[in-house]
């Protein structure tokens, strides 16, 4: 009986990654093919079955008068445009959810949970209903086509998931932690940020993690409010489309694309073991 | 160290309600400079917060606390240089052991040699030494509980240590021996112990003074002894001892008599002139004795059960609605069938409407 269960937990582990490993090896074989290889059937082994090219990565790297699209600015747009943004969500959501967690606001019938309620949501919204008052509002600015009006606007779209996260986990944190904080003689500021908070890292990250992954994958907010001057990666990766889809290209795209939130996860994996989350308090 | 007075000190949870809730009624209490004290009650009967308006987490919606005759009613809780441990666990877990220990000190800036020595000390006490290097977050819930105490133990100067049952989580032999470290503690430094339970030999083995509590109410405060041979209200009859006081519905026959059944019973309290409706007979079933014949106060009973406790046999007997709980030596032999069953009128506490007359 422990041999089968065994068995059938392993092959449902292969079974899993295979499902999540299948696109990612589709895409890196993609990318070194050519217009005759994709189209000519499904092929997969490099050499045997198809010559491999650097075709589709290449373009990805020339300037436009050399037909590429040059990803390198829109990518580190995009990485700055996100990690800043995500970086005052949290720092910001974490202490609007702390004081919701732990003081009682009331206003007529509007209390603790409306609040949090109002700012996810922002985020229940299409976000189509979002992008004319964000566009007047960054023109009244002077803000379009700005790397700081995109953080504004991200934050604005970012900081209700980690409000929203961080409210939770607030409230799962005993509030006799702080009140032994200040009983050993903090303040309540110092009570926040010499014990609850190195002890939100878990919650912190957890949020950080789905701000990134949010605002990374952003396209709607960032085709509207940018046009020349500043362009983020998934709006410079949609401008390799043509009425030839270059599926190497967007094989190879996509892949870059995705190559910082693989080494986010990376990083952060081991904050989000069991160990770490579960007794960060008690 | 201080003197802490509670004056006329009542809360509720919902002050502004049209029928306010009083969590704590209103009450005056003085806890001595370096005395040791046990909070006793039932759950929800208002210990804690009591202990939260000393150390000013909580605000009392009515009347004043004084520390060494200062109001500090409204003084914020790191002002009040009050330590206290709550039932479980609290510790800052990304901090190590010595971290843990340290960081009262530290937030109040003592000097780093003076923070050591001290934290060694206490370290040392509760057998912590071994750990002071490690995370305070791998360690176990007794182990976790010791560190709590240790922050309240490493500042001399506090003004009171507040203990919110504090050793709950941890196993009993430890209990004991913790027990006895805080009653060295109370005497070596004088430091005012005030220690919250529901368990009465907890209580009993560590105050010197008891406070009772009951529905947010003070009911009785003394020493183990006061509350054991003389308890004021049924509640703490009841509440203290094991088994509880035998109490019994009982109406006065004379100024010395009552009638408990169909026996009748002297006692001496003087029933003259009371109000005799509503009234109890209560006795501890340490003083009923076991008689050899019918005699003055002696109730003739059928044995139920016999119990033998290694020290001590518990005896239940049963006379018509009356059952009673005797505890008897050990050696004592006890009939299986009737027995006679005592009660010495000097030991017999009578209670009009649950108050001690």
């Amino acid at each position: 009986m422990p041999k089968l269960y065994t068995f059938i937990k392993y092959f449902c582990v292969i079974l899993w990654s295979c499902f999540v490993i299948a696109p990612f090896l589709w895409a890196i074989s993609t990318s070194f093919k050519d217009f005759n290889s994709v189209t000519g059937g499904a092929t997969y082994i490099p050499w045997l079955q198809f010559e491999p090219t650097l075709d589709g990565w290449s373009v990805l790297f020339k300037p436009g008068s050399q037909g590429g699209i040059n990803i390198i600015g829109p990518y580190f747009n995009s990485i700055f445009v996100t990690f800043t943004a995500s970086f005052i969500s949290i720092a910001l959501g974490t202490l609007s959810a702390y004081a919701l967690s732990r003081y009682t606001f009331k206003a007529g019938f509007v209390q603790n949970n409306d609040i949090t309620f109002f700012f996810i949501s922002q985020r229940i919204m299409p976000p189509v209903v979002l992008a004319i008052p964000f566009f007047l509002f960054l023109s009244t600015l002077g803000l379009l086509d700005s790397l700081a009006g995109l953080i504004l606007v991200y934050i604005v779209l970012l900081m209700p998931i980690a409000v929203w996260i961080m409210v939770d986990f607030f409230n799962r944190v005993p509030k006799e932690i702080d009140e032994t904080a200040l009983i050993d003689g903090c303040n309540p500021f110092q009570a926040f940020f010499k014990v609850v908070l190195p002890n939100s890292i878990p919650g912190m990250i957890v949020a950080g993690l789905f701000c990134i992954i949010f605002g990374w994958i952003d396209f709607f907010f960032a085709f509207i409010l940018t046009f020349t001057n500043v362009q983020l990666l998934p709006v410079k990766i949609v401008a390799l489309n043509s009425s030839i889809t270059p599926w190497w290209s967007l094989s190879a795209a996509a892949l870059v694309s995705v190559a910082p939130l693989i080494v986010v996860a990376f990083v952060v994996e081991r904050f989000l073991s069991k160990g770490n989350l579960s007794g960060a308090l008690k | 160290m201080a003197k802490i007075e509670l004056n006329n000190i009542a809360h509720s949870y919902n002050p502004h309600d049209a029928n306010p809730l009083f969590a704590l009624k209103e009450m005056s209490l003085s806890w001595a400079d370096g005395g040791r004290y046990a909070l006793l009650g039932p759950s929800g009967c208002g210990k804690t917060t009591m202990l939260n308006i000393m150390s000013g987490l909580v605000t009392p919606s009515h009347g004043r606390v004084m520390f060494d005759q200062k109001d500090v009613t409204h003084t914020i809780t790191e002002e009040r240089n009050i330590a206290q441990v709550f039932q479980f666990p609290v510790i800052y877990g990304t901090m190590s052991v010595y971290e843990n220990l340290a960081f009262p000190l530290k937030c109040r800036h003592f000097a780093d040699d003076q923070i050591d020595k001290k934290v060694k000390e206490v370290a040392e006490i509760l057998n912590l030494q071994d750990f002071l290097k490690n995370r305070a977050k791998g360690l176990t819930a007794d182990q976790k509980q010791l560190i709590s105490l240790g922050r309240g133990l490493v500042r001399e100067d506090v003004a009171a240590i507040l203990m919110d049952e504090p050793l709950t989580v941890i196993d009993p032999d430890l209990k004991f021996r913790l027990r006895r470290k805080l009653k060295e503690i109370n005497a070596k430094y004088k430091t005012t112990l005030i220690y919250v339970t529901h368990d009465q030999n907890e209580a009993m083995t560590f105050a010197d003074n008891i406070i009772v509590m009951d529905e947010g109410e003070v009911v009785q405060a003394g020493s183990p002894k006061d509350l054991f041979e003389r308890p004021q209200t049924t509640f703490v009859g009841y509440f203290i001892g094991s088994p509880a006081m035998n109490l019994y519905e009982c109406q006065a026959d004379n100024t010395n008599q009552v009638s408990l059944g169909m026996n009748t019973i002297s006692v001496q309290t003087n029933l003259d002139q009371k109000n005799t409706s509503n009234l109890k007979l209560g006795i501890r079933s340490e003083y009923i004795t076991v008689e050899q014949s019918s005699g003055p106060n002696t109730i003739h009973a059928d044995v139920i059960e016999v119990e033998d406790f290694g020290n001590y046999k518990l005896i239940t007997a049963q006379q018509d609605s009356l059952r009673i709980k005797a505890k008897v030596k050990r050696e004592q032999v006890v009939p299986t069938d009737k027995v006679f069953l005592k009660f010495p009128a000097e030991h017999c506490c009578i209670y009009a409407n649950n108050k001690l007359i």
